[in-house]
């Protein structure tokens, strides 16, 4: 039972050694963590306050502005869902729906089995594409709702071709 | 002065200190700027933005710039010929409409309910204001400072009784306060002051934007987020978001400004009586120089003990081996005519630590005229030579410096003591100071707060410390550190000390002490190459044999570098009790008459008394206080000894194990029902007024004393009050002759510092260590130790029976080789056995000195059985983490 824990605490320690960086601070560490094991987990916040010398208290306030920095760990899939300007008046919104509709949620999110973490994204960057949506950092172009049904399941079936 | 800076505000020329704000300059000449979130003594934050005003700079060529917008001024700097306005039209409609936006989650029944004015203090509020609204429900109520401050603005409140409720649960986890965040207007205040104050970080502001709000690292509690309980937090708050738990809704009808009884740092505290007689709160004076509006754990929650109903109030007698009330002339003739048999040597003495100057000038007046006899002492003097040599070289046996000076030191020695424990107060200047970016030095065995704080943590053998003093001493002359002209113009016997150095070899002291040369000579340099260093000591964990010698060494260390006389220089002895330097300075100590006069037979110590019971030697003990076992480890042992006394009196307040096997009991008034004086560690005597009136017959102890002395046919203790004391203590001890009894505020008076014509080397030798005392039964040392914060072990709170209690697993330091012959591998279950207590923890073998076991219980553990305890006084119990023998067995 210890062991699991051991065992995280030594991959955020290496996470926050192997910075390659002249200055470590408590956001870069926090960065380091999140790259590496993709949230931050409780013990990660007490290892970057002994680490620098700190509380645990000031890292999670740093921890908890960022809203980037998450706590839980991620779904296995990322999907996210383009809302910047151009994308909105080509119809980002109908994709939003169909999307929030087929995973059960209300908002950004994780789903109930953990699978998928959704978020709204404000620029993927690829605005000539546009309406875009992004999956596992995968760039769907020119995307109408009709498509989303197919992506999603998409995501499951991958995770069957894996088992 | 010259040096200051002229402004106008609002048409008034006044001037300032340079480099003051705004704010802070309009406060100094008694103008008030509306403000939130600024807060005197800590860093400008601007975020509240109520201070906002204009402001006007002049240009070389005399003409006005006006400042951009409208600045805060709690974070816009002075600047000569500035022209402030605070209360244009402008100016007061924005604030207006800045507070509306505060107010919008914030409730405000209180402010906009139509009964405002028309509530009496019994009405019973049904239906004007929803429950959650209702000024009753506020802990702060009209003791806020955002409702002060919107009524001083005269804010048309039109807002119905909607706002923006953050429901939130009430916090309640926590010993001693709770904390309503549906209250907080995230001035961030008492984040500000848990950082930049106290130096521990134990809450943050959480989240951003909209849903900002304080906290703890992922809402764990207080217990385990580092917090010492000091209650900084709470007395900031400008609204009741953050509140003593205790008569938390209790009203004060009067304010008293007295000293706290805990420790020798003196804190000057505003206590709030409520109108049931009983002291409901306790805030720090902030103008006080002995504690800055500073508190601990001990004076903000530990002085619910003077209103516990269980106080003795009559005076009782033991007759037929039952303890039976009496009158007060009955009683204190029955205790004359015993003692009239006593007057021949076989009486002793033991006066209280929280006795005033005046009970214990009393009392030792008392033993030495009236009962002829030296031994008399006080409670807290358990370890006099902490202090005697230091009185023998440089003349004055107290601080030679002030506490707060500590902030400017740049290198803090702290010798072998738990300083946020026993002193607490007198820790916060050292944290700032590291903070500022001062070196920290802690040379102990044990794990403390401050070794979380330290550039370098020293752990020696255990009696090694004399010997490790010596080798950095014999290292600063080896690197030519020395300030030489200090050394041979101010001082006396340099060269006779220098010659003595030369024993000390380093690889010898490096043997003895088990610390690396380099580290000796990294400690020389450390503490040698700066302009001002300064030495604290409490010597907790180190035999009394060795005491004498690492005191020497100590001063030694202090003059080689030049640091006595200096300002944040100097040496600070830590020992307990709050009036341990007064009663030294009255004579209330065996070897010394008042004013550090030595008597030519000393009365006998503290720990020989116990002895002298159960040999016959004293046959008549008399004690007055509570807290006789404040640092008495073996208290079932102490009491058998004392029994075996013909007479024994106790001035008390409470009925206790002592009260039981006493002949006599003497009700004696608390800290809070008298008058007098208390002199503080750093030689500032302070004064105590009364806040109760007594609820039974119980009596200051110097007047008991005296009706005593009248009784036995003595004139010298006829005094009509404290104060006829007091200008006796002033005559006769030189020391307090500059103190003006009528013009002693909270800035206390230092009293005159005894000074020496010179300052004086003492040759020190280098005597091999004493094996710490163990035996078969206990072979291994314990070295415990406390500190606030821990992230390596899970930790859990549990409620039961409606008390909180905090679960965590114990880590037990082991030596490598010793855990190996006891069969232990790193992360057993082993059990420490010690003759009083157990405890069990995982071992954790990380090469400690061999012989020794060490582990952290942590403070949070010590608050939290502090605030479940249901004795009368649990403060006066506190253990001190003293080095015990124990044995280890596995699990």
């Amino acid at each position: 039972m210890t062991t699991d824990n051991d065992n995280l605490r030594t991959r955020i320690q290496q996470a926050i050694q192997s910075q390659k960086r002249p200055t470590i601070t408590v956001l870069s560490s926090l960065l380091a963590i999140q790259d590496s094991i993709g949230h931050i987990p409780e013990i990660a916040i007490e290892e970057v306050a002994v680490h620098s010398n700190t509380s645990i208290n000031s890292v999670f306030g740093v921890a908890s502005f960022y809203p980037n920095f998450r706590f839980t760990p991620p779904g296995e899939h990322s999907v996210e869902v383009c809302w910047g300007p151009t994308c909105h008046l080509k119809g980002a919104t109908e994709i939003l729906e169909s999307v929030l509709e087929k995973l059960g949620l209300d908002s950004e999110g994780d789903t109930d089995d953990g699978k998928v973490s959704f978020r709204f994204n404000t620029c993927l960057g690829a605005c000539s594409q546009a309406p875009v949506i992004s999956v596992n950092h995968e760039l769907y172009g020119n995307a109408s709702p009709d498509i989303v049904p197919n992506l999603l399941v998409s995501l499951y079936e991958k995770e069957n071709l894996h088992q | 002065m010259s040096d200051k800076v002229n402004l106008t505000i609002d048409g008034v020329e006044i001037q300032a200190e340079p480099g003051s704000m705004i704010i802070q300059a309009a406060m100094d000449n008694e103008m008030y700027i509306p403000y939130l979130c600024y807060y005197p003594g800590m860093k400008p934050y601007g975020a509240c933005r109520m201070c906002v005003v204009k402001a006007e700079a002049p240009t070389p060529d005399g003409s006005y710039r006006a400042l951009p917008g409208s600045p805060a001024s709690c974070t816009t700097p002075i600047s000569e010929g500035m022209r402030v306005e605070t209360n244009t039209g402008d100016l007061v409609g924005l604030r207006k409409g800045i507070m509306e936006l505060l107010i919008s989650e914030h409730p405000h029944g209180c402010l906009n309910c139509h009964r405002v004015e028309l509530c009496g203090p019994t009405d019973v509020c049904l239906r004007h204001v929803s429950v959650n609204d209702r000024c009753v429900t506020c802990p702060k109520n009209e003791r806020c400072e955002l409702k002060d401050t919107v009524r001083y603005m005269e804010m048309e409140l039109t807002t119905p009784l909607t706002y923006n409720n953050r429901h939130l649960p009430l916090e309640v986890k926590d010993p001693y306060w709770d904390m309503d965040m549906n209250l907080c207007i995230v001035c961030s205040r008492c984040v500000r002051a848990c950082d930049e104050v106290r130096g521990d970080q134990a809450i943050t502001l959480k989240d951003r934007s909209g849903r900002s709000i304080i906290g703890t690292a992922a809402g764990t509690s207080l217990l385990e987020s580092g917090c010492e309980f000091c209650g900084a937090c709470i007395d900031v708050c400008p609204t009741g978001a953050i509140v003593e738990r205790d008569y938390k809704w209790d009203k004060a009808v009067q304010k008293v400004a007295t000293t706290c009884p805990h420790c020798p740092v003196g804190c000057q505290l505003d206590l709030d009586v409520n109108k049931r007689n009983k002291v409901v709160r306790s805030i720090p004076n902030r103008q006080a120089e002995a504690n800055m509006g500073m508190a601990c754990f001990k004076g903000k929650f530990g002085l619910d003990f003077v209103n516990n109903k269980n106080k003795l109030k009559k005076p009782m007698v033991r007759k037929n081996s039952e303890l039976e009330e009496v009158t007060w002339p009955e009683a204190l003739d029955f205790v004359a005519s015993k003692l009239e048999n006593h007057k021949n040597g076989d009486y002793a003495l033991i006066a209280s630590a929280r006795g005033t100057n005046e009970d214990n000038f009393a009392a030792q007046k008392f033993a030495r005229r009236v009962m002829k006899s030296n031994n008399v002492n006080v409670s807290s003097n358990s370890r006099p030579k902490l202090v005697d040599s230091l009185q023998d070289l440089i003349g004055d046996d107290c601080a030679s410096n002030k506490i707060w000076e500590l902030l400017d030191s740049q290198v803090i020695l702290l010798v072998s003591a738990n300083i946020t424990e026993e002193q607490n107060v007198a820790s916060v200047p050292i944290k700032q100071a590291v903070a500022k970016g001062a070196k920290l030095i802690v040379i102990d065995q044990r794990e403390t707060e401050l070794t979380r704080y330290a550039t370098k943590w020293i752990r020696p053998l255990i009696n090694s410390e004399p010997v490790l003093i010596g080798g950095i001493l014999r290292s600063i002359v080896d690197q030519s550190l020395e300030d030489h002209d200090f050394a041979t113009e101010k001082c006396e016997g340099y060269d006779e000390f220098r010659n003595s150095l030369w024993d000390f070899d380093l690889v010898k002291v490096s043997a003895q002490t088990g610390i690396s040369q380099e580290e000796i000579r990294e400690m020389a340099q450390i503490f040698a190459n700066t302009e001002a260093s300064s030495i604290l000591y409490g010597l907790e964990t180190i035999s009394d044999t060795h005491i004498d010698d690492t005191v020497k060494s100590l001063v030694n260390l202090s003059l080689i570098t030049g640091n006595l006389g200096k300002n944040s220089g100097g040496i600070y002895p830590l020992f307990s009790g709050a009036n341990q330097q007064g009663s030294r300075d009255v004579g209330c100590v065996p070897n010394l008459l008042p004013g550090h006069r030595p008597t030519a037979s000393p009365g006998i110590d503290l720990t020989e008394i116990s002895e002298a019971c159960s040999s016959g030697a004293i046959k008549a003990l008399h004690l007055i206080g509570d807290e006789l076992f404040h640092n008495t480890a073996n208290r079932s042992g102490f009491l058998d000894k004392i029994k075996a006394t013909d007479l024994l009196i106790v001035h008390q307040s409470f009925a206790s194990e002592v009260t039981d096997i006493a002949d006599v009991v003497l009700p004696s008034a608390l800290f809070t029902e008298k008058t007098g004086t208390y002199t503080n560690m750093e030689g500032r005597i302070h004064r105590l007024r009364p806040a109760l009136g007594p609820v039974g017959d119980e009596d200051e102890d110097w007047r008991i004393l005296s009706q005593i002395a009248a009784r036995l046919g003595s004139d010298d203790l006829s005094y009509s009050s404290s104060h006829d004391v007091l200008i006796e203590i002033i005559n006769e001890v030189e020391t307090y002759k500059t103190l003006e009894p009528d013009s002693l505020d909270s800035q206390g008076h230092i009293r005159k510092p005894i000074l020496n014509s010179s300052y004086v080397f003492s040759p020190i030798e280098f005597t091999q260590r004493e094996e710490p005392s163990v035996d078969d039964q206990y072979p291994m040392v314990f070295a415990p130790g406390r500190v606030l914060f821990d992230a390596d072990r899970d930790a859990g709170i549990v409620t039961e029976n409606d008390l909180n209690t905090i679960t965590r697993r114990e880590i037990i330091e082991m030596n490598e080789e010793d855990a190996k012959k006891a069969g232990i591998s790193e992360g057993d279950v082993i059990k420490i056995l010690g003759e009083e207590f157990e405890l069990t923890g995982n071992a954790h073998l990380n090469g400690l000195h061999s012989g020794m076991v060490a582990t952290t219980t942590l403070f949070g553990t010590l608050i939290e059985s502090l605030n479940n305890s249901t004795e009368p006084d649990p403060m006066a119990k506190i253990e001190g983490l003293r080095l015990c023998k124990v044995r280890v067995e596995k699990v």
